[in-house]
């Protein structure tokens, strides 16, 4: 057995996108695991009847959102560049997965408190005044139905929202939205789109007519820093 | 369409199944393909990415630079529906390009109750299902697999079969498609003319059948004289040699089998007379150990996966088992990869492999006595006898397990109430041994008897026999229900009308086309899904196209009849499945291969045999 000071602890930051916004957190855990093994990377594995590799994500990203910022922490039993690491997993992710910064922590995973979320709506019903209704909804009490495991709940949107700012890019509605997401306080971006469905005309026409993406761009800490 | 299809994902359950960008997929530059190829599997992802023989083919065409072969599943219900409301086309897994322009689609056909999903997919696809309406334009659709042995059910679906092995024959039928496109000469009919003259590919419309007044049939004869009478299986020669895959796909989602498979040997020694796998694979064709262990150790490198099954139909039998466990353990062990070794047979269960497959997490074993009683397993040539069952249950115990599975099959030939009745005693006999044990674990045994229905497959010995009735097989389990009483003995049974649909299409000919057509257009797909499967429905369907299903399930045919699949050659002769049908009624058994040759004559194939007698 390595002696605990001998263990490396590392923070790996990357993206996911695309079609696999469509692959669940459970998912992306076992594949992790098969490409921290395939890497050659020396992961210490839990100790036990049956050792698994090591491996905590942040934040568990909601299937059917895309993400600039997800970290995962490893400990490994042999020390590693972390150069090194981070041209290993690239060349080991699939295509629409790519790692941006492997370092050694500086904050805990629970200090994240915020997330940075980018909303990109279109719709025939966007138009100059789609801004400042979106920014009005949200700045006012709004309750929306929160379904999970077969219960329902109902949510005020607002006490989560830190700021929020809605801007047009060409025909289409940005919204960049910090929220609450960490482990006390968390909200799920889709009850902002839900919000928008319920109180605005702007998502109530056809589905492959009205598209809208949800993006993580950073995780923040307390102080709204970029969470290292 | 890549937008359209982004969407519906939102609205479907496990949308994982579509989106691909899996770590191994083959993206290839369109540009310089000359040969779009379609594999396409008639079930879900989860399945049809558990297949390796689907992964073996899916590398082996794409070691071909002219050649992009791409995978295509079987969209869920929900998925059909989204893609019907939104006139999405079935796509290919890769490229999304839909399948409709591809110039070959291929259909791996791995059981009777996939056919009605294998026609909905080309229907899907917005192609006609019927071959003879589809034109020049449109690909060729090709079948495969262990339902092509008899392929007729669906020889109105399918343009053209891959008889065999199809690792080489695939690529030969795709460089032709080439050379005929490149020159300008393709037509579908001359193409599938010349495609006949290549050894293992079946083309049905080039076949006239007719029918005797009993619905049996009168002639069965290629319309051409340059087309081949018998359609010889194809078969690779030296596996030590041939393609396998050590760079798989890597899913996202859990698949069914989810480790590296490693295939060990093609074949099985045994001659279990119920079995299709065990006549048809021959003749027995052995990898080493050492070209086993480097492919082990490649596809670890290629994908981090942790455990490694070794593969065949019956692992025991595998020559250099010990020596291969062997040098897999040396490095397996300190990688924290466990081994399992699926289709270990009773008598040769031994303490040593006991102990070297790492089955810490496995709770309990796997034995397939398939019949209750010495009498029935010699008819079957089963060849296992019931001290080495108690001998391996008692390894089993003494080793720490506590939970046994044991399969059988009702409604077998000769099969009498006394072989049920043994069934019911077998298992007692096993939980008693399981308490005569000092050592045996600190809790109670769990004996599991599951039991399936007996379906007559063609290209066995006990290919001419009938099913037992619904009413036979119904009445069989619920006796046997009675004769178990212990309660460490749990009791599972198949579902007997599934069994019946099975044998309807495992013995079937070209006259049940059209029911299948009708079921696809009733709605009917994923017929092997309990949530799916409508006996009923199909019995209506039967019935509107004037099919009698007992005809082809409950009738004996005569050993001198034209079979559906007497077309198809998979090298073991008509004279020995006669001699072993009739063994069968004398409780006859018949050596296994590595005993004594019986002569299948399955060594006119070639190939580097392990067991048989070489041709001259």
């Amino acid at each position: 057995m390595v002696p605990q000071n001998e263990i490396m602890q590392i923070r790996i930051k990357f993206k996911k996108y695309g079609s696999l916004m469509y692959i669940s957190h459970l998912d992306l855990a076992r594949t992790m695991q098969r490409i921290i093994v395939r890497a050659g990377i020396d992961i210490w594995y839990t100790e036990g009847f049956n050792p698994q590799p090591k491996i905590v994500f942040a934040v568990p990203l909601p299937v059917g959102v895309e993400s600039e910022c997800e970290y995962m922490d490893i400990k490994l039993n042999s020390f590693m560049d972390c150069e090194e690491i981070r041209q290993r997993l690239n060349a080991n992710f699939p295509d629409e997965m790519e790692v941006i910064d492997v370092y050694v922590p500086e904050q805990k995973l629970k200090n994240i408190t915020y997330i940075d979320y980018e909303l990109l709506i279109s719709s025939k019903a966007i138009d100059d005044n789609s801004p400042e209704q979106i920014e009005k909804l949200f700045s006012n009490d709004i309750f929306v139905t929160k379904r999970s495991k077969g219960t329902e709940k109902q949510v005020n949107v607002k006490e989560y929202i830190n700021s929020l700012k809605a801007t047009l890019i060409g025909k289409d509605l940005q919204i960049r939205a910090v929220i609450c997401s960490g482990s006390d306080k968390n909200l799920n971006p889709e009850l902002l789109i839900e919000a928008i469905k319920t109180n605005t005309r702007i998502l109530n026409g056809s589905p492959l007519e009205e598209l809208y993406s949800i993006k993580r761009k950073e995780m923040l800490d307390l102080s709204l820093n970029i969470f290292r | 369409m890549q937008n359209n299809l982004s969407t519906i994902l939102k609205s479907v359950s496990k949308p994982g199944r579509y989106t691909g960008g899996e770590y191994g997929q083959i993206i290839k530059d369109k540009n310089k393909i000359k040969c779009r190829f379609a594999f396409c599997f008639p079930d879900t992802y989860e399945i049809g990415m558990s297949n390796l023989g689907v992964r073996l083919l899916y590398g082996a065409l794409n070691s071909e630079p002219e050649i992009w072969c791409e995978r295509v599943y079987a969209p869920w219900t929900d998925m059909e529906e989204q893609m019907r409301a939104h006139n999405i086309p079935l796509w290919a897994h890769e490229s999304k390009d839909c399948i409709k322009n591809f110039d070959i689609v291929a259909f791996s056909l791995q059981y009777e109750l996939c056919y009605t999903t294998a026609i909905n997919m080309i229907d899907l696809a917005g192609l006609p299902v019927f071959a003879k309406d589809r034109d020049d334009n449109m690909p060729i659709i090709l079948g495969g697999g262990p339902c092509a042995y008899n392929a007729e059910p669906v020889a109105d679906f399918f343009d053209i079969f891959s008889i065999g092995e199809g690792e080489e024959a695939l690529v030969e039928l795709s460089r032709l498609y080439i050379k005929m496109k490149s020159e300008g000469t393709y037509t579908k009919a001359y193409f599938l003319r010349e495609a006949s003259h290549i050894k293992g590919f079946y083309v049905p419309s080039l076949y006239d059948v007719e029918y005797n007044e009993d619905g049996t049939i009168a002639r069965f004869e290629p319309k051409y004289e340059d087309v081949p009478k018998k359609v010889e299986k194809r078969i690779i020669a030296d596996l030590n040699k041939s393609y396998f895959p050590t760079k798989p796909i890597m899913p996202f989602i859990e698949v069914v089998h989810d480790r590296i498979m490693l295939e060990t040997f093609r074949g099985c020694i045994r001659g279990c007379r119920f079995c299709q796998a065990g006549m048809v694979f021959r003749p027995v064709r052995e990898k080493n150990a050492d070209t086993l262990n480097c492919q082990a150790r490649e596809i670890f490198k290629n994908t981090g996966y942790t455990e490694i099954s070794l593969t065949s139909l019956s692992i025991s039998d595998y020559s250099c088992l010990h020596e291969a466990t062997d040098k897999l353990l040396a490095w397996t062990n300190p990688n924290k990869i466990n081994l399992s070794l699926p289709s270990l047979r009773a008598d040769s269960f031994t303490r040593e492999l006991m102990n070297k497959v790492s089955s810490i997490r496995q709770s309990g074993l796997t034995f397939a006595p398939e019949a209750g009683t010495q009498r029935l397993r010699d008819a079957i040539n089963k060849n296992l006898y019931e001290k080495d069952l108690m001998n391996a249950v008692r390894l089993a115990f003494e080793g720490g397990k506590s939970q046994v599975k044991l399969y059988f099959m009702n409604g077998l030939p000769t099969e009498t109430y006394e072989d049920i009745e043994g069934i019911a005693e077998l298992a007692k006999r096993v939980v008693d041994e399981y308490y005569q044990i000092p050592s045996r674990p600190k809790k109670p045994v769990s004996v599991t008897v599951s039991v399936s229905c007996f379906v007559p497959k063609p290209h066995t010995p006990f290919q001419w026999e009938p099913q037992n009735s619904l009413e036979e097989l119904c009445d069989k389990q619920k006796y046997l229900a009675e004769k178990i009483v212990d309660r460490k003995i749990r009791y599972n049974w198949h579902e007997a009308k599934v069994s019946r649909l099975e044998a309807v299409f495992s013995k079937g000919d070209r006259r049940l086309s059209k029911a299948i057509a009708l079921a696809q257009q009733k709605g009917m797909r994923f017929d092997a899904w309990d949530e799916y499967f409508d006996y009923d429905k199909w019995m209506q369907v039967f019935e509107e196209c004037g099919i009698d299903p007992s005809f082809y399930a409950n009738r004996r045919m005569g050993y001198d009849e034209i079979l559906p699949w007497d077309v198809i050659d998979i090298g073991v002769s008509k004279q020995f499945m006669v001699r072993e049908s009739k063994r069968a009624y004398e409780n006859q058994t018949t050596p296994n291969c590595k005993e004594k040759c019986s002569a299948c004559g399955a060594n006119k194939l070639g190939g580097d045999l392990t067991w048989c007698p070489k041709m001259k």
